[in-house]
Formats: structure tokens, sequence, C-alpha cells
């Protein structure tokens, strides 16, 4: 076909509807940068994306705008300020404990002493693990899968994956697990067995971070998983899965 | 109306061009700016489409990194961001449903065509202004009632032709009349003038 035979396709290939022939024929004008076609259908592109305002307005809501951000890297600054004063306060009760323990007796400020540094340690592990977390999310090769979307109230789970950082869970609706029992991570290759990935327990509100490091290949996951095992982890899940979230969508 | 901010993005404050710019120097302000212009229309257009909040907010936060990160291959000086952003952001949100309507994804080289940002440079400037938003907006409103629907099952639904003809019981090429004619008049109402 020539180019004023295609010159009414050029929208429907901008809409992604042109059907065979036509639909070979422009790619062929295309791939050989077709001097008529190639700018007319760079022009019906930019059309066919305006019909974009027949939608009628809806207002997103209002933690997107934090979540669009944080996934290319970028922390609202209000977070680091509110971090940068609980690390002050912190290290202000540190010092404080450390002036008080010299007022008592040997003993009770070597116990003092001792439950501060655990404070400290605690505070630098999770600093730690937050930088972890906000390099797997920023990353441009980060993908993200959901699981029980639609589902009123099941644990549900989202789960990042990099293939060099490892996978982040963010589970909810997912109750602290009884005694003597935890939930255990599982990366699922797409055939073979599951692949234990960490041990972890939620909050009181049922909601849970859980951080997996190490390299993952996403060409042979099937899909991430979380079952209740006893304390201590199994090699193998032993109980129906809680929360799956499938790699391939749909 | 969906319409003003866009219109309000290309008449008045910072021009997509300088947005753009910055947006490849990797600026952060930049993506919160990128975010405030066409967050709300990528969200709302995402959302005509998948009618899923939850799967739409997926679809918009993967609409903007893919944006960021491919914003290397854009031309900041003659490129349409906003049009590229919405392309990009329909694109997703169509494949989203055809997978999940089991229906046969687009080829390869169809659905990188069409988020390519070099689709979406070398423009004339006098494509992506407001006169011309809202010129397309009056024009898309005259169709005949026939020839919206087919126009709206196309870029909302993400249907071929053959598909279209199923949905609504209408021929092949009843439904080929209709599409044609309404691309038609919109080009007619636009003075663009076909190819020769």
């Amino acid at each position: 076909m020539n180019c004023g035979e295609l010159s009414e396709q050029y929208e429907l290939y901008a809409l992604g509807v042109l059907d065979e022939p036509e639909l070979s024929e422009l790619h062929a004008h295309l791939r050989r940068n077709c001097e008529v076609c190639a700018p007319a259908v760079r022009r019906a592109a930019v059309r066919v994306s305006m019909f974009a305002n027949l939608v009628a307005e809806t207002e997103p809501p209002l933690n997107l705008r934090g979540r669009v951000l944080a996934s290319v890297g970028i922390v609202p600054k209000f977070r680091w300020n509110w971090m940068q004063t609980w690390a002050t306060v912190a290290a202000a009760v540190v010092l404080a404990l450390f002036w008080v323990e010299h007022l008592r007796r040997e003993r009770v400020r070597d116990i003092a002493f001792h439950d501060a540094m655990q404070q400290v340690k605690q505070s630098d592990a999770e600093a730690v693990r937050l930088k972890e977390v906000l390099a797997l999310l920023s990353a441009p090769e980060t993908i993200v899968r959901v699981s029980q979307e639609g589902a009123a109230q099941p644990p549900q789970g989202k789960v990042f994956l990099n293939p060099a950082r490892g996978v982040l869970l963010l589970a909810s609706n997912l109750p602290p697990a009884p005694e003597g029992k935890i939930y255990e991570m599982w990366v699922i290759p797409a055939s073979g067995n599951p692949v234990p990935a960490g041990l972890f327990q939620t909050e009181s509100n049922g909601t849970a971070v859980h951080l997996q490091q190490g390299p993952v290949d996403l060409a042979t996951t099937g899909a991430v998983a979380v079952t209740l095992e006893l304390a201590g982890g199994a090699p193998q899940p032993t109980s129906q899965p809680l929360i799956v979230a499938p790699l391939k969508k749909g | 109306m969906t319409l003003v901010p866009l219109l309000l993005a290309l008449e008045f404050g910072e021009s997509d061009p300088d947005l753009a710019a910055r947006i490849k120097r990797r600026d952060p302000q930049a993506m919160a700016d990128l975010y405030d212009r066409y967050g709300r229309l990528a969200y709302s257009l995402i959302l005509r489409i998948v009618r899923d909040r939850e799967m739409a907010e997926d679809l918009v936060q993967e609409t903007f990194l893919r944006v960021w990160t491919r914003a290397q291959a854009f031309d900041s000086e003659r490129g349409a961001l906003g049009p590229w952003l919405l392309a990009v952001a329909r694109n997703r949100a169509i494949d989203y449903i055809r997978s999940a309507d089991g229906r046969m994804a687009r080829s390869t080289f169809e659905i990188v065509e069409m988020e390519n940002p070099a689709l979406f440079a070398n423009l004339e400037r006098e494509i992506a202004t407001s006169d011309q938003a809202r010129r397309i907006r009056e024009a898309l409103n005259k169709l005949d009632p026939n020839q919206r629907t087919v126009i709206e099952l196309a870029y909302f639904e993400g249907l071929s032709q053959t598909e279209m003809a199923e949905k609504i019981g209408q021929p092949l090429g009843t439904i080929k009349t209709w599409v044609r004619t309404a691309l038609k008049n919109l080009r007619d109402e636009l003075g663009v003038a076909a190819p020769a």
C-alpha cells in the first residue's frame, strides 16, 4: 500500500486497534522511517492521547502521590525530618540515662547502660533495614505483584521483587501468629520445590514488612507465598498458603 | 472538568519541555511536579479503563515509574510530555484488561512502539496546545452516538474492529464504516489534511 492508502489508518494504529493487513503494511512504512507516515503517526498519537479528556474526573487517593514518588526513590522531606527528630530524642534519652546512672549504684547503672545500648543497636538495625527497603523500592528493575485482589478482608500481600536485591513483602490483615508458630515466606519456582525466604511475625494491627535479601531469578520464579509454620520454620511448607502473589499478572 | 489540568499545564506555569528537561536531570522535585500536573488525569483515565481502584493505583505508579526510567530517550525540546505520559497510562491499563479478559495481547512491537518516547517527538509546536485539546474534545462531542461508541470502545476498552463487531452485534463492515467516518469527522473538525 502507498502512503495515501494508509492515511486513514494512522489514528487506528495509534489507538492500537488496526487490523491486518493494514497493520503490517503500516509497520513496514514505519520501519523504514517513511517520511510521510512516520510524522503523521506521531501527530495521530498525540491527537489520540487527548481522547483522555473524555473521562469524568476522579480524585486519586491522597497516599498515591507518596507511593509514586517512593517508587522512584524520592522520600518526602517530612519523613526525614521525623527520623532526624526521633534520632535526636533517642540520643538525648541515652545521654540522660548515662547521667542518671552515674548517680545510682554500680549494678543499676550497668543494667541501664546495657538497656540503652540495646536501644541504639535496634535503632541502627532499623535504619539499615529501612535503607535496604528503600533501595529495593526505588530500583527501576523492581517489579510489584499483589495477592488476593478484590477479596473482602483476607490476608493480603504486596510483593516487590528485585533480581539483585531480593524480595520485599508488605502484608496486611494477617493476625499475629499464635504462640509456638511463625510466618514463613516462600519463593516458589515455576517448577520445583518452594524455597524458604525467611521467618517473620506481624504487628498487632495485622501488618508486616519482611525483606529477604539476595538475588532472585524472576524468569524462573512463579509466585511468592506465605504459610504459618512451627516456630523455627520449616524446610518445606506444611500448611496451606495464606498469601499467594503470582508473578504473572492476570 | 478533566480538561482543566491539561489546559492549565499548557497555558500557565512551567512548560512541559522545561519539566521534561528536569526529569531527564533526575531532579526529584520534577517527579513531584509531573505527578501534580498529570496524576489526576492519568488516574482518572486508568480507572475509567480498569474500573478497579486498587489496580488503578498500581498502574498509575507503574506509569510514572516507566516515564521516569525512560525519560532519557525523550526529546525534551520538541516532545509532547503530557500526551506521552497519557499514552503510557492508557497502554498499561489496556494491557491489564486485555490480560484479565483473556484476550490476545498486542504484539511486542506494537506495545513498545505505542510507548516509544520517539513517537511523541519532533512535533510541530501547535499540536499540543490547549486550543488543540479543546478542539478535540468539542469534535468528539459532535460525533453521532454510533461513531462515539466505537471510538470509546477502541480507546477505553482497546477493542479491535472485529471485537467491536462481536460486542455490539453489528457487521464488521458497518463497524469499519463508523470508525472510519468518526476519525474522518475528527480530522475534518481539526482541519487535519490527509497526506497525499
